[in-house]
């Protein structure tokens, strides 16, 4: 295999080249509004890569090749201009603004395609827009702002990921988009640079989508990284920012007063006695405000240098940057770095070919917390510790609690002994070369290799918090006598050969064909190991390794390996008449090693189609309307994210036993799951209808699109009998269903000194799961603790993972009230009364229903940006509508945690309250089961960003030698309108057990280019 | 030109040159774990398959929790679920309080558990005799899985009633499979453990490193105990005889030794499913240590979580002095070993007491990894006490008064230790009050230690304790826990839910 690939790239090594006389022509270029010189358009012989850009002072000398030439001057944001050489060598030449993109080149996977002639729906974000937000990772930039691409915080932590849903979920399984880099299919982005990108399109349609098969059924976004520009004179550009971050909410908890008021009422309530140190609550005043005591302000910064340019020949772009982010909970303790580095290089070497690489080299340094997740994350900690305990004893050392129970540990103790810190060292190159064999056909050979190499390095240092060490009367979590050391590798080794050829031909000015054929293969491998060993000489974490743990015998070792391949062909043909009518067939077939022996290769089909309706004859006298384009597409997709090896099932180790006095482990093994040698990838297939609208010479411009998405052989757990003895095996058994409407329209206008661009894009997706195979049971996941049940379900005829408990009907009221009801086990008056839903007389589990959506019914964003003279102000707001929250941030399975402040409002006698439930110690009704009671309105409108710029005005920029010189000041997460009593609405999936929030942040910026 | 042409030409033709080769380039395995085709093979393998078998006598969490002492002691009127209150382990309280759903995990977990001691005992019978190996381990290796299939069954039959026998490995879709009238399955029970014993090892022929295999007096006090449960006690008596006058085990002369870890695998354990500390294990990575330990010891500072508590009706039934109380239960002010005096406070919880046979010292626990899943203390399922109280019990109803009281006194004796003889004194009744005095002896003898619901239930007694416990107990109902849904389901409505759920 490695043969092929060597042999493909010395295909790169033949070409011959010859250059013929030349006219030497030169000029100025000028903006057309102010008459100012622009410095770095470009001027080209058009149909050739013969071209240069402006200097300083907008001027341009070129040679070109025939009298005849037509020159083609542009410049990002204006009207390309073509100028015939008429005979003359000096040219003045002034460009107006531009107001359109369809002339716009937009990257499809293997190629490219001009705006105004894409058949599919393709959405982008530009560079402006990426730079017009101070962004932490690339994702955010597709945030709010690209309609039918929902971007949800995983975590307000630095460096989580973020969940990107393209058109809705797809599946139950992994909704994640295929994410291609400059050509490169990647797994996942954290290592890009935001600075690094010139541009994103994000596939949506199936039939775009199609060109990359068997992971496209989420959707595909393409990212290109920046490139210099023949002739490009040298660009350098220092950008940096540096802010603060603070938490932009606090949940209202009990004060210590308050609580024992509550505790003593509880003890009461269950005939106990209350405790002696709460007969005086008023004494105890507010107690410790446990939030306050983990947040804090954290400092954010980023510095970036680039440097891009190019020669007649030759262009590059070197890139480096750093980034460091520390968290609003723990500061350092969830801190975040990243250091990128970027050479991307091209060569014309000879007349006909070209080479080229691109080169990163990321390197990432995270610390860990425990996050989102009700059992040790310091969030849920602080919420849920009592408020009268104090942080620290009298002599300065931690506290711990009387009353807290197992995972409520102290934490800003547990904060300061967590030492978990992930390192990733990431390459990811390519070079390819382009070698133009006749007129119009061109070959590229592709090869790429991503090594990525993560450790994983935890200390947890012993400590103890109990007042005597000899009695040891702390609670378990609060005391760790022997500390330990865990460290872990991870090496992760892609490579991926792609080979295509591609021919474009018109005929007779009016047909257009361009046809692709390809090929791909590609290894991915991941190998790691690890170990863990106790009793280290000291607690200090820069000494935590394995070595230094003295405990021979608690020495662990892991270790283990996983691999996958791929092989892909493919092929694409365009055809376009006059511009007017588009036609697109693509095709994939897709092989891969996680596919069963019954299933290695699938094929993906998709035909699309468009009509630019404004072409014609009877549209030329509408001048309101300047584009007009009707699209309509249908294709196959697939989903192979299905894990490796999923088809098989070995006889595994470690089913062991012991024996004997001296307790010997004794090996054993055997089958746990059931093999399937049909697995197969999930397929979606999508249809899509859309327009593309520009009115007033593209200052107005819309694109709409309504699409319904199906999604069948969707794995699922196979329902398989318990009395067969092994696990249930994914089968490709479900079928899923989205159905969606998505609308951006924008608005701009750049005639006067004051500008202004307005835009606003809605989406609207409905999902049903409309079946889940033969005999298919509902799936049940995402367990509570704190109610021991599951929170979701996902069922025939229901959108996934909907949130499933009992209704309530407010609370009993007196005895008489609950002997009318249903039998409800447990219940006395001031208990919550749950719905029989079943009309069995008695509540159980069979009266439990769906009792909310976790997602939106629909999303939105809104943004601008105003200019005047030189100031400009540019704001986003993201919205979020319909979808339900899962408050499931109180520990109900535990006595004595603390509670939010609306308890108060609690039941204590008839006619009270119809919604707090008297205070109880152990709650024998189980008024904290998964019910709506805890469901609540997710909806909310976010100002995710406020930017207040100035650039310095021309005329001292150019005394200054410079290009650019810009300041700004922006804030992130503002204002925040929600109905959701919890910490942060914007939470991926819905369930809240503590969600690290996302943090209000202020930052003063800095741009400078030369 | 000519010459791209050609070269090109020539790279294309590569491109298509991996048609050859891509089967194999495509197949990849997973690099941990062994093919099934690859294995059964050696003697090794045997071994191997056998361990994997016993390996699932000591699930517990998996798939999720189904301790025996879920079902024998917190369902019945011994203790009661305890944690951190209600919502701690809700579905564990559905079912003590017979609200147990078709839905309850506790009740599938039970179920999916057998059924893959059952399946891994299955393959293991299939497979094992085809491998050319040593003939006398051979015939000792299909004993032992005999048993644990049998064991298995014996767990299904009591808890579900009928259940589907299935003797050999099933493809998953043979699923619609029908529940066997239980008659058929404590057939099967009998047969199997009746094969086994005659090529069953004796205890005292066991080397101190293999302790805790099956044992032939293991497979007769199990098919002793089948036999109690179908009331046969013309069966019963002669094999309880058996098993004594084996003169493999004794009644060890400290009770509350048993219970420490010197004790295991003493002089009285016929059957106990080993747990160890010291396998580095950590949830999910293959612990052989018991949860048991950490799951009945005392909250707060004790570090437990304290569940299977014990009930103020239990306590009462011990009589003054009774050795056997200080034993089995912690009460406010005891010591709880070396972690500290028993206070209220200190637990953070409001019991009154906790159960302690499982207890164990901080100086007792996992030396490295995490201690909560690995306890030390193996699950004494049968000993000899338990034995010669089914003696008794039997030798009652086949109207053996004589051997009867003899048994227990055997059992009171033992008890009294070396306190002065009113205390634990002998038993002399007779008639009604006689099985009074034996019931009574089982519930304080083998207390949390898993046995009391399903005595009661066997010896019909179940409805009326329960109720007179304050429990909405309905006869021929609860004596049985329902059959998982996710098993009517995926049988395609072969198997049939069990009355009254």
């Amino acid at each position: 295999m490695n043969k092929l690939i060597l042999i493909s790239l010395i295909v790169l090594c033949f070409s011959i080249g010859a250059y013929a006389q030349s006219i030497a022509v030169s000029g100025v270029v000028s903006l057309e509004e102010d008459n100012f010189p622009l410095i770095g358009a470009t001027v080209v012989e058009k149909g050739t890569t013969n071209g240069t850009q402006t200097d300083i002072d907008g001027k341009f000398l070129l040679e070109v090749e025939s009298k005849d030439a037509i020159l083609e001057v542009s410049f990002i944001g204006m009207k390309t201009e073509e100028i015939p050489l008429d005979g003359r060598t000096q040219f003045t030449i002034s460009l107006s603004e531009n107001y359109s993109t369809l002339d716009e080149i937009v990257v499809m996977g293997y190629g490219t395609q001009t705006r105004s002639k894409i058949s599919g729906a393709v959405s982008s974000v530009s560079e402006e827009q990426i730079k017009s937000t101070s962004i932490t990772r690339v994702e955010q930039t597709l945030q709010g702002r690209t309609p039918g691409v929902n971007v949800i915080q995983n975590s307000g932590s630095p460096g989580s990921t973020l969940q990107v849903r393209i058109r809705g979920i797809g599946t139950i399984n992994n909704s994640d988009p295929l994410y291609v880099v400059d050509g490169f299919i990647v797994g996942g982005i954290d290592y890009l640079n935001p600075g690094d990108i010139e541009s994103i399109n994000v596939l949506k349609d199936a039939a775009s989508a199609a060109i990359y098969g068997a992971g496209a059924a989420n959707g595909v976004v393409l990212i290109t990284t920046k490139q210099g520009r023949i002739e490009q004179t040298p660009t350098i550009t220092y950008n940096m920012y540096y802010g603060v971050q603070k938490p932009w909410k606090k949940q209202n908890l009990l004060s210590a007063e308050q609580y024992a008021i509550l505790s003593n009422e509880a003890h009461l309530a269950d005939g106990r006695t209350p405790l002696p140190e709460f007969s005086d609550p008023a004494s105890l005043g507010e107690g410790t405000d446990w939030q306050d005591a983990i947040y804090e302000t954290a400092p954010i910064q980023n510095h970036q240098i680039s440097i891009v340019g190019g020669s007649k020949l030759s262009t590059y772009a070197v890139n480096g940057s750093h980034f460091s982010q520390d968290g609003i909970v723990g500061g350092e303790k969830s801190r975040f770095k990243r250091s990128t580095f970027r050479v991307n290089n091209s060569h014309q070497i000879f007349d006909k070919l070209k080479i080229g690489n691109i080169l990163s080299y990321t390197h990432i340094k995270r610390n860990g917390l425990s996050e989102n997740n009700e059992f040790n994350s310091p969030i849920i900690r602080a919420l849920n510790m009592d408020p009268v305990t104090p942080i620290r004893k009298p002599d300065g050392t931690f506290a711990y609690s009387q009353y807290s129970d197992t995972d409520i540990t102290n934490p800003v103790n547990a904060l300061e002994l967590t030492n978990d810190l992930w390192t990733t060292n990431r390459l990811v190159g390519t070079i390819y070369g382009e070698l133009e064999i006749i007129k119009g056909l061109k070959f590229r050979p592709t090869f790429n290799l991503d090594v990525s190499l993560g450790t994983r390095d935890v200390f947890n240092p012993s400590f103890d918090l109990s007042d005597d060490p000899v009695l040891s009367d702390a609670p378990a979590g609060e005391k760790r006598l022997i500390n330990n050391v865990l460290q872990e590798d991870n090496k992760y080794f892609q490579w991926l050969s792609e080979n295509t050829l591609t021919y474009k031909k018109t005929f007779r000015d009016k047909h257009d064909f361009t046809a692709l054929a390809g090929f791909s293969i590609k290894e991915w491998q991941h190998v790691y190991h690890g170990g863990t060993k106790s009793d280290l000489r000291t607690n200090d974490p820069e000494l935590a390794v394995i070595d230094n743990g003295q405990d021979a015998e608690s020495a662990i070792s892991w270790g283990g390996k996983s691999d996958f391949a791929e092989i892909s062909y493919f092929g694409r043909l365009n055809y376009e008449f006059n511009n007017k009518y588009l036609f697109s067939v693509v095709g994939r077939y897709d092989g891969s090693s996680r596919f069963g022996d019954n299933n290695k290769f699938g094929f993906f089909p998709s035909f699309s189609a468009g009509w630019v309706i404004s072409q014609e004859r009877f549209m030329q006298n509408i001048d309101l309307i300047s584009f007009l384009k009707l699209r309509a597409s249908w294709g196959t997709n697939g989903n192979r994210e299905i894990g490796n090896y999923e088809f098989a099932a070995p006889v595994f180790a470690g089913q062991n036993y012991t024996f004997g006095t001296d307790e010997v482990i004794t090996n054993g093994s055997g089958p746990i799951k059931v093999s399937n040698p049909d697995l197969r990838w999930e397929t979606s297939i999508q249809s899509n209808i859309g327009i593309d609208l520009e009115l007033l010479d593209g200052k107005f411009n819309l694109a709409t699109d309504y699409f319904i998405k199906n999604t069948t052989d969707m794995l699922a757990p196979a329902p398989i009998a318990g009395f067969i003895g092994l696990d249930a095996t994914t089968r490709n058994v479900g079928n899923g269903l989205n159905k969606g409407w998505e609308l951006a329209v924008e608005y701009q206008n750049r005639d006067r000194p004051f500008k202004y661009a307005l835009g606003g894009n809605i989406t609207f997706v409905k999902n049903e799961i409309t079946s889940l195979g033969e005999g298919g049971d509902p799936i049940s996941a995402n367990f509570l603790q704190s109610a021991s049940g599951n929170i979701t379900r996902s069922e025939v005829g229901f959108p996934m993972f909907m949130f499933y408990g009992y209704e309530t009907d407010g609370l009993f009221q007196n005895q008489a009230e609950l002997e009318q009801h249903a039998e409800q086990s447990g219940a006395q008056p001031g208990d919550i009364r749950f719905k029989d839903l079943n009309n069995d007389g008695v509540i159980n589990q069979d009266d439990q229903t769906f009792i909310g959506n976790p997602f939106p019914k629909f999303t939105y964003g809104f943004n601008g940006k105003l200019e005047f003279k030189g100031v400009d102000l540019s704001f986003f707001l993201l919205g979020v509508s319909g979808n339900d929250i899962y408050n499931g941030t109180v520990r109900y399975d535990f006595t004595y945690v603390n509670r939010p402040v609306s308890e108060l409002e609690r039941w204590t006698g008839e006619g009270t309250s119809t919604t707090v439930p008297r205070t109880t110690l152990s709650d024998p009704n189980q008024n904290a089961r998964i019910s709506d009671r805890f469901v609540e309105d997710g909806s909310f409108l976010r100002l995710k960003n406020l930017q207040l710029g100035y650039n310095l005005p021309k005329e001292w920029l150019k005394r200054m030698k410079t290009k650019e010189f810009r300041v700004y000041i922006s804030a992130q997460n503002l204002f925040t309108f929600t109905k959701y009593s919890g910490l942060d609405p914007e939470i991926g999936g819905g369930i809240d057990r503590g969600f690290y929030q996302q943090s209000r942040t202020y930052l003063g910026g800095l741009s400078i280019q030369f | 030109m000519k010459i791209y042409l050609k070269q090109s030409f020539f790279v294309l033709s590569i491109l298509f040159f991996t048609v050859g080769c891509e089967k194999d380039f495509l197949d990849r395995n997973n690099p941990v774990g062994t093919d099934e085709a690859n294995f059964y093979q050696t003697e090794e393998d045997a071994v191997s398959a056998v361990i994997a078998a016993y390996d699932v006598l000591q699930y517990e969490l998996t798939p999720s929790g189904h301790f025996r002492w879920f079902f024998g002691d917190v369902v019945s009127d011994d203790a009661i679920k305890g944690g951190s209150g209600d919502n701690d382990a809700a579905s564990l309280g559905r079912l003590e309080r017979f609200e147990g759903q078709a839905t309850n995990e506790l009740v599938q977990s039970e179920w999916l558990a057998s059924y893959k001691g059952i399946a891994r005992s299955n393959i293991v019978l299939e497979r094992v005799p085809d491998i050319e190996m040593d003939i006398n381990l051979q015939v000792r290796l299909l004993a032992e899985v005999k048993f644990i299939r049998a064991y298995f069954y014996y767990n299904l039959v009591t808890i579900f009633g009928d259940v589907p026998l299935l003797l050999k490995t099933l493809s998953p879709s043979e699923s619609d499979q029908a529940r066997t009238p239980k008659a058929e399955v404590w057939a099967q029970i009998e047969k199997d453990l009746t094969e086994a014993i005659p090529d069953l090892p004796r205890r005292s022929q066991m080397p101190l490193t293999e302790l805790g295999r099956i044992t032939q007096g293991t497979a007769q006090a199990m098919l002793l105990k089948a036999y109690m449960f179908q009331s046969k006690f013309a069966d019963a008596q002669p094999l309880a005889e058996a098993i004594v006058n084996s003169n493999e085990y004794s009644l060890d002369p400290d009770f509350a030794n048993i219970f420490t870890q010197q004790g295991e695998n003493g002089p009285g354990s016929i059957f106990e499913i080993q747990y160890m500390n010291a396998s580095n294990g950590d949830w999910g990575r293959f612990a052989e240590g018991t949860l048991t330990n950490v799951f009945q010891r005392a909250r707060g500072q004790f570090g437990g979580y304290g569940f299977n508590i014990p009930t103020q009706d239990l306590v009462s039934e011990f009589s003054t002095g009774d050795p056997r109380l200080a034993a089995t239960i912690f009460q406010e002010g005891d010591q709880m070993g070396d972690r500290g005096v028993f206070t209220k406070a200190a637990t953070g919880q409001l019991h009154d007491y906790y159960a302690k046979k499982y207890f164990i010292n901080s100086s007792e626990e996992a030396p490295t990894g995490d201690p909560n899943v690995n306890g030390p203390s193996n699950d004494r399922v049968i000993r000899y006490a338990d034995v010669l109280l089914m003696h008794a019990e039997a030798a009652y109803h086949n109207g053996a008064e004589g051997a009867a009281r003899n048994s227990v006194n055997l059992v009171r004796e033992r008890a009294r230790g070396n306190n002065p003889p009113f205390v634990v004194p002998p038993i002399s009744v007779s008639g009604p009050d006689l099985l009074q005095a034996i019931y009574k002896e089982r519930r304080l003898e083998l207390a949390l230690e898993g046995h009391r619901f399903f005595d009661l239930v066997r010896q019909g007694r179940a409805g009326e304790v329960m109720r007179a416990h304050g429990l909405n107990f309905v006869d021929d109902v609860h004596e049985l826990f329902p059959i998982p849904l996710t098993e009517i389901q995926a049988s395609n409505g072969a198997i049939i839910q069990n009355f009254g759920y």
